[in-house]
């Protein structure tokens, strides 16, 4: 197919050609790059040990992040327009794909969860949360960009069930009501696995998109004041979370128990200082350290980086969050606002709570940090988003010269 | 219509696309500013303010920090035997952590059919090693329960018969790192209860250190321990080596050894001594002696008693303990918590070294000090005469003497000779009590003596301060205090003094530990004698001595001590203590007289009566220091002094012939007797009852003191003897050579003794003649010392 002229093309496919964000492709690139790289020392100790080869995951982990910066270039080349029409479908595709994780020798159980679907071929195994996260951002977005276009349908007010369907539109119940059956679906879903994360991940981002469209800041309230007090029961009522609440505080008490993971990440960042022990200098990585080329990466980064190489990758993080949501405040239309929107919040969202749980300032739960944590697919889909907002922000308009 | 539908729903369309922007700028505001803030600040806390704990934590978990113990140094008596020595032993640990995982590992590689360790499991191992170390098996399985740990001791210090076991069993069945040795030492005293208070022992400390607890295990701990030595290297969680290893090591410095002044063969000539007196004279409450050189202050023995066991200090051995345990554990009236307390008492009592720890009133032992202070101050000369006539009258007190019937008049000489108190208060009085007292501090009775011994008691507060002493009513103070009675000091204050009063005044500070020396045999410190003051002078002291030769040897109340030939001066004592009826029986004895080699102070604590107030034991002992401690003491000063050497001095009385009676056709006993009562010695030949030969024959006239030869039934030799050559020999060595040959010697020439200066110069029978064995020879000797200063 013979590319058109320019002259040829419709105001659409111009746009669609224009220059990519270049600040937020090179953040995503140095961060992944530098992922890889920590990867590569994270894992060093486990790789010798496990696979007698020091650069195993390393390997690996580096064609994943080159694949996945290539998906993520063609991705942007896509006219994300494409992706109204799509997010249905990755929906349907996650919820059929979180059904076949629970089927046995499909799901892989691993500590006492199914979350993962084992590899075919040359498909890797993947967690379908990640599509399920993909999918709400995308459907949620293309059904947000529209709200301010939809009709208020015409109902009989004579009937009772009229008067409260116009109520329930009065006070905005009616148009929630889809996301909210799409959220209790999912978090349905991940009950089963069981996935405490991704079920934050993805509340977290539903909220974020339903409150960016301009939702009813009631609701929020409502919502945030519930869940509070859901959360507060929890904590206060069942053991297993008092339990888990008093290992958070106190992680000494239980050393080589249920406080090992806390404690041997303090260690690690501890042991970091201000300077750090210097690249591949890691002690705890000594499988002292659990997960430590996964969850547990950014203390590993702690100990050898110290505060200063810590911050900065912090720093990296911040701008690309702050860039993010830039293209998103300039993007060319709703949608395009809402998908950045979705896609950052995820990514920071995502990086607050990974950080957060590595530093003890939440409980621990597992969740990996964007571009650091060992792992292939969550890397390609991680880096897929990316081509999403970099396909967005090449349809900014360029700034009017004044 | 539709315009303005349209217009409405720009607006609508503008507000939303508002509200939107407003929204992503509050989401951009939180996720990307808000939420960074407690990211860095909890950084921080970590990082930056808490840095020094966590890198600590982790520096202990990651690196493997293995104590290299440092021997303990050697301690050895004077002649270089070992007093105390260590070893290495091993301790048998387990690591339960890793004898988990060595079993999961296995049970893994079973299953994958591959090759595994069958014993690697939980009860292989604890059957095993129950065997070997004689454990409870369910013990040591319960001790495996402990998966979270890779160090637990299953036995501590075992000899090599069973850590050679445990290690083949280990390499048999490849189960380290789950069971390994840990090298450790233990502390072997091969004299075991030889100087025992004095040697101490090591024993676990309150802060799990294993270190000296008493005696110079524990005065010396410091030089002993040495510094133990490190290895640290980094490992990985598993405990293995990291990849990336690093090791350090911190040489261990081994323990000093240390040379004492205590000489193992005199002390236990004085341990016989004390544990022969206590049986004897049935004491109580133990005793004690001293030896020591006079003129440097140098320990040769120390012991006290009860004794102990060094290799087991807390195991019971003293008979009389041992006694009175068991009369514990008998009376129904006390539960097992009563026995514990006996017990420890028992212990704290074997445990302590009375020479230092305890004090006692001297008793009349203490008038060699007051004599020696009176004349060195002129306020008595041997020509002044005392009058005892009991009793005499201090303040309003009457105070006896020993003997109720009084002594008469006396010399100076022989008012020491009858230890008479009358006599002594008249000698204090003479002295004054300021000038008394004066001696008292010189003599160094009022501060400790230094000795470098653990524990040496204080007596401050058990002697009257000066002013009480000093004033009016201090006058029936001085009176006691001249008799050495109503004031404590301890024994090392009151031997340390007399060796002053006998060395020719000088006051020495008493030592035991001669030299410090390193692992390589390098001296690292030697004690040199340290003379703390002259107290008296030369000639004072010369003059004491003399009159304290007479108490024994010319017959004062120390005659029991006296042995022929080596000029034992000394004093007797009888103090009385707090406890009434109770009465330590004391000797302080020195030789020889002229020159002291060694000074003895041996003493008995509360000999048993034969009934309660009676003076005499159920064995006819008469309860005093001249009668229970002095024949000891003299015994043991002539043992010390032929152990070193001293030549021996004799008196041309002690010389003096005897005539031999006939013995033969007597029985064995009647014999022995006949012949001790003429102060003959003897031997027998043969296994019968009934003497029928002897050497010399009846009527022969040899000096007193010779051996007689009684033949019981076995034949009496006839074949001639020949004469040895003893021109130039000493007495001594002349004797030998002539009693070798079967002959007998009488000496003449000299009018004092016959000391190491008096040689002989011709011989009756000329050297190479045959003659009957048991002929006397006469030989005559010359002072050779005087000879000399005549030729100057």
């Amino acid at each position: 197919m013979a590319t058109k002229a320019k002259r040829d093309l419709t105001v659409e496919e111009q746009l669609a050609r224009g220059p990519l964000d270049l600040p937020f492709l090179m953040l995503v690139v140095l961060l992944t790059g530098i992922g890889v790289i920590m990867v590569f020392s994270a894992s060093y100790a486990s790789a010798y040990y496990e696979e007698n080869n020091p650069a195993a995951y390393f390997i690996r982990q580096a064609i994943f992040a080159v694949m996945g910066l290539a998906v993520m270039y063609c991705i942007s080349k896509i006219n994300y327009q494409t992706f109204r029409w799509l997010g249905v479908f990755v929906l349907i595709l996650a919820v059929v794909l979180m059904l076949l994780v629970l089927v046995p020798h499909i799901g892989v159980k691993r500590n006492g969860a199914q979350r993962w679907i084992r590899s075919f071929g040359p498909i890797p195994q993947f967690q379908p949360s990640e599509i399920a996260k993909l999918g709400v951002i995308l459907y949620f977005s293309a059904r947000l960009s529209k709200r301010s276009n939809q009709k208020a349908p015409k109902r009989d007010v004579r009937t009772l069930s009229g008067r409260l369907c116009n109520f329930a539109d009065h006070i905005g119940l009616t148009e929630l009501l889809p996301y909210i059956g799409v959220l209790l679906a999912i978090v349905a879903l991940l009950s089963r696995e069981p996935h405490m994360s991704a079920t934050i991940l993805i509340l977290g981002v539903g909220a974020a998109l339903l409150f960016a469209a301009g939702v009813n800041m009631g609701w929020f309230i409502c919502g945030g004041v519930s869940a509070a007090a859901a959360l507060g029961f929890i904590m206060l009522n069942t053991h297993y979370m008092t339990n888990r609440l008093q290992m958070w505080q106190h992680p000494e008490s239980d050393p080589r128990g249920k406080g090992y993971q806390a404690l041997q990440s303090l260690y690690a960042i501890g042991s970091g200082g201000l300077l750090g022990l210097g690249f591949g200098q890691s002690r705890q990585k000594f499988m002292f350290l659990p997960e430590e080329h996964n969850d547990f990466i950014f203390s590993v980064i702690c100990e050898e980086l110290g505060y200063v190489g810590a911050g900065l990758i912090l720093l990296l993080f911040a701008l690309l969050v702050l860039r993010g949501y830039w293209l998103a405040l300039h993007a060319r239309d709703r949608f395009g606002a809402l998908l950045i929107v979705g896609i950052t919040t995820l990514l920071a969202f995502q990086v607050f709570l990974n950080i957060g749980v590595v530093t003890n300032l939440f409980p621990v739960t597992g969740i990996s940090l964007p571009f650091f944590s060992y792992g292939g697919s969550a890397l390609m889909i991680q880096l897929a988003e990316m081509g999403v907002v970099l396909s967005v922000s090449r349809q900014i308009p360029a700034p009017r010269a004044n | 219509m539709a315009e303005k539908t349209g217009k409405s729903a720009q607006t609508a369309r503008q507000k939303s696309n508002r509200i939107l922007l407003i929204r992503t700028i509050v989401l951009m505001a939180i996720f990307g500013i808000v939420t960074f803030i407690p990211l860095f600040w909890k950084l921080w806390q970590i990082q930056i303010v808490n840095h020094d704990k966590y890198e600590k934590l982790a520096i202990d978990q990651q690196t493997r920090d293995l104590t290299v113990s440092a021997a303990r140094g050697t301690i050895y008596d004077d002649r270089g035997n070992l007093l105390a020595i260590s070893s290495t032993v091993q301790n048998v640990v387990i690591s339960p952590k890793d004898i988990a995982a060595g079993e999961k590992d296995a049970e893994e590689k079973k299953e994958a059919g591959k090759k595994y360790n069958e014993h690697m499991n939980r009860d292989f191992i604890a059957s095993g090693l129950a065997d070997i170390l004689g454990l409870n098996k369910d013990d040591i399985l319960k001790k495996m329960d402990q998966t979270g740990y890779q160090y637990v001791v299953l036995a501590e210090r075992v000899e090599d018969d069973i850590s050679t076991k445990v290690r083949k069993f280990m390499s048999d069945n490849d189960l380290y790192p789950g069971v390994y040795l840990e090298p450790t030492t233990k502390r072997y005293y091969p004299y075991s209860s030889l100087a025992a208070q004095v040697i101490g022992w090591v024993g676990w400390a309150d802060d799990g250190t294993f270190k000296g607890a008493y005696g110079i295990e524990a005065k010396y701990e410091s030089d002993l321990a040495g510094k133990p030595g490190r290895v640290i290297s980094a490992k990985n969680a598993s405990g293995t080596e990291m990849l990336s290893s690093y090791e350090n090591y911190i040489d261990a410095v081994q323990g000093y050894s240390l040379h004492l002044t205590l000489d193992a063969t005199i002390q236990s000539y004085a341990e016989r001594v004390l544990s022969e007196g206590i049986t004897r004279y049935q004491v109580r409450n133990g005793g004690f002696c001293i030896v020591m050189n006079p003129k440097t202050g140098a320990i040769y023995a120390m012991a006290s008693d009860p004794a102990y066991d060094l290799n087991n200090p807390r195991g019971i051995s003293d008979p009389v303990l041992t006694q009175y345990l068991q009369r514990v554990q008998a009376d129904p009236a006390n539960n097992e918590a009563a026995y514990q307390k006996a017990l420890q008492t028992a212990q704290y009592s074997q445990w302590r070294n009375k020479t230092l720890n305890d004090t006692y009133e001297p008793g009349s032992t203490f008038k060699c000090v007051v004599l020696a202070a009176a004349l060195e101050e002129g306020a008595v000369s041997e020509s002044d005469h005392f009058y005892c006539s009991g009793a005499v009258k201090v303040a309003d007190r009457l105070i006896h003497c020993s003997k109720r019937t009084g002594h008469g008049d006396q010399t100076l000489r022989q008012a020491a000779m009858n230890s008479c108190n009358p006599a002594f208060i008249a000698i204090g009085q003479r002295l004054g009590a300021e000038k008394f007292y004066q001696y008292l501090q010189n003599f160094g009775l009022l501060t400790k003596t230094g000795i470098d011994l653990q524990g040496e008691a204080s007596n401050q507060g058990l002697v009257w301060d000066k002013e009480t002493f000093t004033s009016e009513n201090g006058i029936t103070s001085l009176a006691t205090a001249s008799f050495g009675q109503r004031f404590q000091i301890t024994p090392i204050q009151l031997i340390t003094a007399v060796s002053a009063v006998v060395n020719g005044g000088h006051l020495m500070q008493p030592y035991v530990v001669q030299s410090v020396t390193d692992s390589d045999g390098n001296t690292v410190r030697t004690t040199q004698p340290t003379e703390v003051r002259q107290v008296i002078s030369e000639a004072t002291s010369e003059e004491t001595r003399s009159i304290l030769e007479s108490v024994v040897g010319d017959g004062g109340t120390g005659k029991n001590a006296y042995m022929a030939g080596y000029r034992i001066g000394g004093k007797t004592g009888t103090s009385e203590t707090l406890v009434k009826g109770q009465n330590i029986v004391s000797f302080m004895g020195f030789a020889p007289a002229d020159d002291p080699q060694v000074i003895v102070l041996l003493a008995y604590d509360s000999p048993t009566p034969s009934a309660p107030g009676s003076s005499i034991t159920s064995d006819g002992y008469y309860i005093s220091g001249g009668n229970m401690a002095a024949p000891m003491a003299g015994e043991l000063i002539a043992n010390i002094l032929d152990y070193l050497g001293v030549q021996k001095q004799y008196s041309a009385q002690e010389m003096a012939d005897v005539l031999v009676p006939n013995l033969v056709g007597l029985s064995s006993a009647d014999a022995q007797s006949n012949l001790k009562s003429k102060g003959l010695t003897y031997r027998t030949v043969g296994e019968g009852t009934q003497v029928t030969g002897q050497i010399p024959a009846q009527g022969a006239s040899i000096p007193n003191g010779s051996q007689v030869v009684l033949y019981l039934g076995a034949e009496v030799p006839t074949a001639q003897v020949e004469v040895p050559d003893i021109s130039g020999c000493t007495l001594d060595s002349a004797q030998s050579a002539i009693s070798n040959a079967g002959l007998y010697l009488r000496a003449t020439g000299v009018s004092g003794y016959y000391s190491s200066s008096t040689v002989a110069i011709s011989q009756s029978v000329t050297a190479g003649t045959m003659v009957d064995p048991g002929t006397v020879v006469e030989v005559k000797f010359v002072d050779t010392h005087i000879q000399d200063y005549a030729e100057n």
